[in-house]
């Protein structure tokens, strides 16, 4: 386990770190843009005085850049609601905008790259209309690309208001349409969580922890997925600890049609953050896993990329490249995989697309 | 030990998994690379400058290394690294330093929220300090360096770092990079500078660095008190003219010329206001340095007057 790992597992440790430890948690801590959590993180376990100086400082430096960007969410937040006002319609947050406004201590310090909403697919078309309408704006893309989100995607294209820079992300679904797994969205709302200001809402606790593991496991590369495993972490430490959690979470992921993410989020949480999951949850959940040979090799890729080594010995591009591989290949089926890929190398060697 | 005692002893050991770990004001950098040149130059600017022989806890780890395609011989590049990003292009190799530099500057501007960053030269007298803002065309880093040289101790030529919660100026003196004109201005106005190699044609034109002076490399880790912001104007001709200026006023300038007020939010702004409450504010219009820096060494001397 990487220092910057070992330090988020156990903020215990902080004080008797080497100066080598250190060097690894900071170098890692600013590639992978999570020191401003960490630094939230050991003072929430009181050990943040313990650090040495040039820790403490590059912790307290990293705090202000994520709040600065959750201050545009929140404003962002705001003029989607006035804008949707005519609609009567009501919008789940997802990820850092739910976390931040339902007041999740993983919020603080996470950066959010943009505002990730879930709307019903029915409304969709009048809310894309409203937003277009009140300022927002997609970026221009062509008719492939226009395709390839309206037909396929779980999402439309991203939209940015034309004074502001935060894009919003408007998902109809949690994964795309393509998908091998396809949670029913119509669960998701019924057991979603109505927050203070009207109109908004965020997916039930189950259903949060599902929803990241989705996206992690199911919708991505992984790499550069360890903000993701550490909402995991962090969700996990806010929630399980009520009676029945687990029990109750296997069910959730079973009804979701999410046992298998949900098998890998439990598996790397444990393997990389040592989070307690109890034995018998972890037997239970092997059922939900892949068949052995493949769970093997995943334990091996996932890992690798997960977990940053400093100073890096060799990228690990193997791995990288067959975790990518596997994303298209769980994104879509097999015919439509070729043809997306056969386009994408066709663009990259400058060709043209004839799509209309 | 000084980067210049390490250098004797033959013990410059860039290219080594270890690197070159040396002080920049209150940050460690270690610099990996076999460029000999590199390191000849940071050993001529910096020699004075406290080098580690054993374990540190380091702010920026930094890497310039040659391609390994053609581009190692045919038009030969270097590349800069920081942890394991690449944040810019790589610069032609003749460049390599000004890239150090450069890279440098975008490290410590990019990762030291926990300072209010002016965008400024600073320097001191007794204990004092004196932020000049970087309005373009200010003409900011001439005037920083006439004033290193000329009875102030040069704090920066470009980062003004406003330490919380003491809200005093923390040093971080450079090698202070001469642009087109100012580099002939210096030449003759201060035979006793020593400056570097002239880099051409670079993005920002020809650049010529200035060894900063030994005493503050040696005191760099000595905060100082914000007393006086200057905003300077270097208009061809125009007599000295240093006029008190608002509070307000100074604060809506200085903001405007910080790198990170915006992302400090109410940290920020209640910073900016301690700063401008404890400091004499003034505009400053000069062409000729006989005149403004008895100016500003009579402001200086003069004790505090309050502005209007």
């Amino acid at each position: 386990m990487s220092p910057l790992l070992a330090l988020f597992a156990h903020p215990e440790i902080a004080p008797g770190l080497s100066v080598e430890d250190w060097n690894g948690v900071l170098r890692a801590g600013h590639s992978e843009r999570v020191l401003g959590r960490l630094g939230y993180r050991l003072e929430r376990f009181g050990v943040a005085e313990a650090c040495p100086r040039t820790a403490r400082e590059a912790m307290e430096g990293a705090r202000y850049y994520p709040r600065f960007v959750q201050v545009q969410v929140e404003r962002e937040v705001r003029a989607l609601r006035r804008a949707l006002s005519p609609l009567d319609t009501e919008v789940i947050l997802l990820k850092g905008a739910a976390y931040q406004l339902a007041g999740l201590p993983i919020a603080e310090g996470r950066i959010s790259a943009d505002l990730d909403i879930l709307v019903r697919r029915e409304r969709l078309a009048a809310i894309e209309e409203r937003l277009l309408a009140e300022g927002w704006e997609a970026k221009a893309l062509d008719a492939y690309d226009q395709r390839y989100y309206r037909t396929w995607m779980h999402e439309i294209p991203p939209l940015r208001h034309k004074d502001r820079d935060i894009e919003i992300d408007v998902h109809h679904s949690l994964l795309p349409l393509t998908s091998r797994l396809r949670p029913d969205p119509a669960l998701l709302w019924e057991a979603s969580v109505p927050l203070e200001t009207p109109g908004l809402r965020v997916l039930g606790p189950y259903d949060m922890l599902l929803h990241t593991a989705a996206h992690l496991f199911q919708d991505g590369e992984i790499r550069g997925g360890l903000k993701d495993l550490l909402d995991i972490q962090g969700l996990l430490e806010s929630f399980s600890g009520q009676a029945g959690y687990f029990g109750r979470l296997l069910e959730r992921a079973r009804r979701l049609d999410l046992g298998r993410p949900l098998y890998y989020a439990l598996r790397y949480a444990h393997l990389l953050l040592d989070v307690p999951i109890p034995a018998e949850v972890r037997r239970e959940t092997r059922s939900l896993g892949p068949p052995a040979p493949v769970a093997a090799l995943m334990d091996r890729l996932v890992t690798r990329v997960l977990d940053p080594h400093y100073p890096l010995r060799r990228e690990p591009v193997v791995s990288q490249w067959l975790l990518y591989v596997r994303s298209h290949w769980l994104r879509m089926p097999p015919g439509l995989l070729t043809s997306h890929l056969g386009r994408k190398v066709w663009r990259r060697l400058g060709g043209r697309t004839t799509e209309h | 030990m000084t980067l210049a005692d390490l250098a004797a002893a033959g013990a410059l050991t860039g290219g080594a998994a270890g690197g070159v770990c040396f002080r920049t004001g209150p940050f460690i950098t270690r610099l990996e690379t076999r460029f000999a040149p590199m390191l000849s130059l940071l050993v001529r600017f910096y020699g004075e400058t406290e080098a580690f022989t054993t374990p540190q806890i380091v702010n920026f780890n930094i890497a310039l290394h040659r391609p390994l395609g053609p581009r190692r011989w045919w038009r030969a590049q270097m590349r800069f690294r920081i942890e394991d990003t690449e944040p810019f292009e790589p610069y032609p190799l003749s460049h390599s330093y000004p890239l150090f530099e450069w890279g440098l500057n975008w490290s410590i501007a990019t990762r030291s929220n926990h300072y209010l960053m002016l965008h400024a030269g600073v320097v001191e007298r007794a204990g004092r300090a004196l932020i000049l803002p970087a309005v373009p065309g200010s003409g900011k880093s001439t005037l920083s360096t006439a004033l290193a040289f000329r009875g102030w101790r040069l704090l920066s030529d470009e980062f003004g770092l406003i330490e919380r919660p003491s809200g005093r100026v923390m040093p971080l003196p450079r090698a202070i990079p001469l642009k087109n004109r100012s580099i002939d201005v210096i030449r003759a106005y201060l035979p006793e500078a020593e400056l570097g190699p002239r880099f051409d044609k670079t993005r920002k034109g020809t650049v010529c660095h200035v060894r900063p002076p030994d005493d503050c490399i040696r005191r760099q880790q000595e905060t100082a008190e914000p007393a006086w912001i200057v905003f300077p104007r270097y208009v061809e001709g125009h007599p000295t003219d240093l006029i008190p200026i608002p509070k307000s006023l100074a604060f809506v300038r200085l903001a405007h010329n910080s790198f990170n007020y915006r992302v400090l939010g109410a940290t920020g702004f209640e910073q900016l206001r301690a700063l401008i409450g404890r400091c004499d504010c003034y505009s400053l219009t000069y062409s000729e340095f006989d005149s403004v820096l008895p100016a500003l060494a009579a402001m200086a001397d003069g004790g505090r007057q309050q502005g209007p």
